[in-house]
């Protein structure tokens, strides 16, 4: 790739100004493909380009994922976003050289891993679509994300334990609200994988599909979401997210008050004249 | 009586049937698509029942008729509340007339909930709460839908200052506040509202044929009755964000693999085996009963430690009550017990 390689910062120097000519975003970056897709281009993908390190996370790759992630947020054609890898890896954890010598004082001092998240700070809907290995952080990534579409060979794990340290960007928190006490604790503490279907039985991934059709699924499921409205979407979304940041009663109080904003929007009076007059509604985002 | 007559007559099935007896059979199924299509949404109860029972004088006084039981050879003093309502059709089952159980009755709307009806449902649970008799309750709709959404007709032009200032749908979520447990036996279509309504109760037993969705997002809005956050704690995130931003449905199995609903049965079979339910739960003691539900529920409210906390606190309060001394005895003594909801 290189012209990736030439477009980078790193290489080009401070801007990429030299990249201009070059097709599309997809060589701004270095550690990422990154595309609309769908009919109408309103599915954003990001696809891990590592190949060599089958996908690890690493500072810089976040850092292009986070840039990515902003571009598309910016973005008021696309309405929703796919994460993605290759066939073989979504992400296989994190990049360990990058952090094995660190301190405890570096760690804390530099808030290492707080930029890790931005996906999870996203407001459009973010599916991810896994083949292969999500480990470590690879699995936190997906975790982050608000839907899971697995291949059928995906493995998901979080072997940090084997490393000598424990998952740090929410491995042990969302795992465990997704697949529940038991097997969550037996994957933190013993490393060991799960298959795509297991995850599907224990209710961490929604969907499975064939390798080879699993990228394309994930977009029509975008493109599904895309079709929506954008505004009254990333409301159903900020909802459904308080579930696991509040009680029950504060929830559904949270989603009340959301529930009546929406009805100073044109997208539901929209949305419901057309359920109403039985015709397709045309939603403007506003 | 004149009912204890008509209900031995509609044992059979006669072309014949007189309408007492088509009236008597309709009591004895209760079903709200029973040949006697009243059409119980739109016309008053003397319109309806000039139309049933030709040339009959209208019962004294008149009242909004729902279902089959407006004809007037039947006395006005049925045990039921049946013909108390016009959205839904309420009775009490089980051998020992302990379980309640609430049906929707909107069949041209697929049971959409309108405000009518969700007032009736409060109605109906006030009911049953004060009944010493019942012991659980059951919610239930046709074997087409259980609920088919909210009535959008009514809110399409609703503004955000009606809205909040209003409190809409304040009072939809009495039945989450019934200490009684409610177990929802869903046939057909549970959308919206409807999946709400179910998600509401304790229990959900799921018809073969049941279907599972939140399709507010296409009509641009968002779930107001709980739906995110019920939905969410049943089947996880990925799930419940793929439905609540899609509108896509799921079918009873996917809900009992996902784990919103607990037992999958047959169509014809659902209520009876949900009225089974109730009966093994109005066995127990009613008063530990309701600790119980309040136990489980504060599992959504609290921390685990605090959680804990309040359970053992009710557990520690079960031992001021007779029906634990009663329930304990029995065992050790290798007998039933015998419950006295004291």
């Amino acid at each position: 790739q290189p012209l990736a390689r030439l477009c980078s910062p790193q290489l080009a120097g401070a801007s990429p100004v030299n990249c201009r000519n070059a097709r599309e975003s997809s060589t701004q970056f270095q550690y990422l493909v990154v595309e609309k897709k769908g009919a109408k281009q309103n599915v954003g993908v990001i696809q891990l380009n590592r190949p060599k390190a089958l996908n690890a996370l690493c500072n810089g790759l976040m850092n292009e994922m986070n840039q990515a992630l902003d571009s598309f947020e910016k973005d008021p054609h696309v309405g929703a976003i796919i994460i993605t890898g290759s066939e073989k890896a979504f992400a296989a954890g994190a990049d360990i050289k990058e952090m094995q010598n660190s301190t405890f004082q570096e760690c804390y001092g530099g808030n290492f891993l707080a930029h890790w998240n931005r996906v999870s700070l996203v407001r459009k809907p973010v599916i991810a679509a896994v083949n292969g290995y999500a480990l470590g952080g690879g699995c936190e990534l997906a975790m982050m994300c608000d839907i899971i579409y697995a291949g059928e060979k995906a493995q998901f794990g979080q072997p940090e334990i084997l490393l000598g340290t424990i998952p740090g960007a929410g491995g042990t928190q969302r795992l465990t609200r997704a697949v529940g006490k038991s097997l969550a604790m037996e994957m933190v503490l013993t490393g060991d994988r799960i298959s795509a279907q297991e995850a599907k039985e224990a209710g961490l991934v929604s969907k499975i599909y064939p390798v080879e059709k699993l990228l394309e699924e994930a977009i029509r499921c975008g493109e599904k979401i895309a079709g929506n409205s954008k505004l009254v979407t990333a409301m159903a979304k900020e909802a459904v997210n308080a579930a696991f940041e509040m009680t029950l009663t504060e929830g559904n109080k949270m989603e009340k008050r959301l529930f009546h904003a929406t009805f100073a929007t044109d997208d539901q009076k929209e949305g419901m004249a057309a359920f109403v007059e039985k015709r397709k509604a045309k939603f403007t985002d506003h």
